[in-house]
């Protein structure tokens, strides 16, 4: 019985400490509720943007266009969708007046951007202010941009720019230009020239006549310069031509040698590019005020398609020393080379995000081409794209966007412009005059 | 003393008379399990006998699968569909065929099959085979803007787009005209992941997985050192050492703990469950930066009695993983999902509202960033 009673007593003593943890327990939730969310959803963000506020009767002209281009350029990105004029609630009367931001949420606008224009003589004055609607505060502080009229569309893609950078957190690109060759005339009698258009594909204008091949235009890091590839002796060789001054010149090389795909350091000091001899095709670079030229490699293999990583310390490029084309990265100053890409198929064109972290390539499987992207060192390959033939990625200046060629199958294919988000999604064509081959994006103009 | 306290007591209290008389009683013997059988005689068991051997035996019975075999109850999924036999066999009786196809009893015996096949008949599948279930259709990829956890079809054409599901309700004939009308609503269609023309492509073309995940190997544990040989406890020894334990527990646990505000039982895992989803379908990670995609907030916030949050008390409380710059635009993506899909009020038990008044919520964009 004694022993019967001990343990009773035990057993109390026991589940009396299991009451004390339980109340211990209940009462340590008494602090905030803690719960984890880590699945969203991907979609475009609402906004509105109501025709700008012109400030007088020259300005009225202005006031819907700009904020016609402001609207494409933001949901041209994919990221935003318009709430249509004719959804609004509100209407922004004055720039200074109070948002009524209920009649904003009402239509489900997240953000809001309202604008003014004046026009004094030929200079234009743009303002403009970006508001989170569901905050109901404004996203920095107010802008504005001077200029003159002709320049009116440049204003609209540096508002876009503004508001871009400060709903996403990074840059934008619509204040950017992009230089291609345009192509025209049959498939076996294709003429090829150099142009420059924004990056919408407005304002194209011509650099070359159509007299030589032109290939593989490349900008300067400054965006003043374009290096690029003429058959005008007979044989490939490397320009570099103003921009501005629309001069250009050969850079200096060996009479009789191949050079090609050549591409600016970030510096913009130095050219890397390809040279062939005697069957055998290697890197090299070229400084350019000293026309002083550097071996870089010495394989017997093709080595070609170089492109610096933004910290100018790396390049990447495009080899077939394993048997098919694949991607190698090397010091920029030459040295062993490290195979990064390993998936089946063939890789080329490789280029480095302006971020750093991704390398943008052509792949070819299975009959189809790919446009992709890899991390620096190979790993996470991700194809964005597929068809008969796409071909040389150029990156946008924030690295979130990337143009290519593809060029449609048949005797009556031509070759157009594309743009694809690094995601994958967004894919659309690029509004051109004519064909069009060879993007290589600027970087954001000042 | 806090009530669920008390309960807790009388709870433990109520367990300790069982644990202490419980063993008073003495519990009912189970039933046994009984089967009525029936008694025969030799003669009779030896007529039965007889009656099982086949009579005639069809010249290519010897093809057939033998009857016990094909009675096999192993088999505990559907069987493989077979090719119809060539001959109807003759049976003694009626055995369970395992075969779904129905045997056409005027067939012609040694009659070759009339289907014509696009491909070879199947080799009747060994009794070890397991049968697949049948392939569920690979869901098509369209290109939509949105991507969402679980993907959504398209609304109906006269469906209004919203976050929250709701059905029309139209005021009937005669109804009350107090009758609220409402409009039809439901969320705008989504995938569950990003579609690319590449994989777009890819869905279309592959129908069945092309390989399977690799079993996790097995963890490895950490080698400890052999157990040395110790002379048993005895039971008073063990149960004392018990409640030494838990008593220790029970007071280095109570020695940080503050005063309890909220009572009665907390939220349960699917009410924070309902709350995580309700919240997550507002949380648009689509507009931000790569760099604020690997940025964790952690967001408080305080909730009303309706539900609805107090958009003043929306706070960052941390964050990690990137920069400032970072940080704050993935709190504005956090703040924005909060408010746009609190704006009618969580849906949470009233009663708990001491529970989830103020809320801690982590916004971890992890597994966003691979859609």
């Amino acid at each position: 019985m004694r022993t019967y009673l001990a343990r009773l007593a035990q057993i109390c003593l026991t589940l009396c400490a299991a009451a004390l943890i339980t109340a211990g327990a209940a009462s340590a939730q008494s602090g905030p509720l803690r719960i984890e969310i880590d699945q969203g959803v991907i979609e475009p963000l609402p906004y509105a943007v109501p025709d700008f506020i012109p400030d007088d009767a020259a300005a009225s002209e202005y006031a819907s266009l700009i904020a016609r281009v402001v609207a494409t350029d933001l949901s041209g990105t994919g990221l935003f969708r318009e709430v249509p004029a004719s959804a609004h609630i509100s209407k922004i009367t004055g720039f200074d007046d109070p948002v009524k931001f209920a009649d904003w949420k009402a239509v489900n606008a997240q953000a809001l951007i309202a604008g003014a224009v004046s026009v004094n003589g030929r200079q234009l004055t743009v303002r403009f202010r970006a508001y989170d609607v569901f905050a109901e505060k404004e996203l920095g502080g107010g802008l504005q941009f001077s200029g003159t009229t002709d320049g009116w569309r440049r204003m609209a893609h540096k508002v876009a720019d503004a508001v871009y950078s400060r709903i996403t957190g990074e840059g934008g690109y619509f204040d950017s230009r992009v230089v291609f060759v345009s192509e025209t005339g049959p498939k076996n009698d294709r003429r090829k020239r150099l142009a420059i258009m924004d990056y919408d594909g407005a304002n194209v204008q011509y650099l070359t006549n159509s007299d030589a091949i032109v290939l593989a235009p490349r900008f300067s890091p400054t965006g003043d310069r374009v290096l690029y590839t003429s058959y005008e002796t007979g044989f490939p060789q490397i320009h570099v031509l103003d921009v501005g001054r629309v001069q250009r010149r050969i850079l200096s090389t060996d009479d009789g040698i191949m050079s090609f795909a050549p591409r600016f350091s970030p510096d913009g000091r130095t050219v890397v590019y390809s040279q062939s001899q005697g069957g055998n095709t290697d890197l090299f670079t070229m400084d350019i005020a000293s026309g002083q030229r550097t071996r870089l490699t010495t394989a017997p293999s093709i080595e070609t398609a170089p492109s610096y990583s933004p910290d100018g310390s790396q390049i990447v490029f495009e080899s077939d020393r394993s048997g098919a084309p694949q991607l190698y990265v090397m010091p920029a100053t030459g040295g062993a080379a490290k195979r990064i890409s390993f998936g089946s198929g063939r890789y080329g064109t490789p280029v480095w995000s302006p971020r750093g972290d991704l390398i943008a390539f052509t792949k070819q499987n299975k009959g189809r081409f790919h446009i992709g992207v890899m991390r620096t060192d190979g790993s996470e390959e991700r194809l964005l794209t597929a068809s008969f033939l796409d071909e040389g990625p150029t990156w946008s200046p924030n690295g979130r966007v990337i143009m290519f060629t593809r060029e449609t199958q048949g005797a009556s294919g031509r070759a157009l412009l594309y743009s694809v988000d690094i995601s994958g999604r967004n894919l659309k064509p690029v509004r051109t005059p004519d064909g069009a081959s060879d993007p290589a994006w600027s970087p954001l103009q000042n | 003393m806090q009530t669920g306290t008390k309960i807790s007591i009388a709870g433990h209290g109520l367990l300790l008379g069982w644990a202490a008389l419980g063993g008073w009683f003495q519990s009912e013997p189970q039933p046994f399990a009984v089967q009525e059988v029936s008694l025969i005689s030799a003669e009779e068991f030896a007529r039965l006998s007889q009656q099982r051997q086949a009579p005639v035996v069809a010249p290519d019975a010897t093809v057939l699968a033998p009857p016990e075999e094909s009675a096999a109850p192993e088999v505990s999924v559907p069987p493989a569909p077979r090719p119809e036999p060539d001959v109807a066999p003759e049976r003694p009786e009626p055995l369970p065929e395992p075969t779904p196809e129905p045997i056409v009893e005027d067939v012609p015996e040694v009659e070759p099959d009339p289907i014509v096949r696009d491909t070879p008949p199947e080799v009747e599948a060994p009794e070890t085979a397991v049968v697949l279930p049948p392939q569920p259709e690979a869901p098509q990829l369209t290109p939509v803007d949105r991507v969402a956890p679980v993907p959504v079809a398209p609304p109906e054409p006269d469906v209004a787009v919203d976050d929250v599901v709701q059905p029309e309700v139209a005021p009937e004939d005669g109804a009350d005209d107090t009758q609220e009308v409402q409009e039809a609503t439901a969320p705008e269609a989504a995938n569950d992941r990003i579609v690319t023309e590449e994989n777009r492509a890819e869905e279309q073309v592959v129908a069945a997985p092309t390989r399977s995940v690799r079993p996790k190997s097995r963890p490895q544990r950490a080698v400890a050192e052999a157990p040395e040989e110790t002379a048993p406890q005895s039971d008073t020894a063990v149960e004392r050492s018990a409640v030494e334990d838990a008593l220790a527990a029970a007071l280095a646990g109570g020695a940080d703990v503050e005063a309890p505000e909220p009572t009665g039982p907390p939220l349960t895992s699917g009410e924070k469950d309902a709350l995580r989803v309700a919240v997550s379908q507002c949380w648009n990670v689509g507009s931000l930066s790569s760099d604020a995609l690997r940025t964790t907030v952690v967001v408080g916030v305080s909730l009303a009695q309706d539900g609805k949050p107090d958009v003043g008390s929306i706070r960052m409380l941390s964050s990690t993983g990137g920069s400032a710059a970072a940080a704050k635009q993935a709190y504005e993506a956090a703040r924005r999902a909060i408010i746009r899909c609190g704006s009618r009020g969580f849906q949470l038990p009233p009663d708990k509202y001491a529970h989830w008044r103020d809320i801690e919520m982590t916004f971890n964009p992890e597994r966003m960033r691979i859609k």
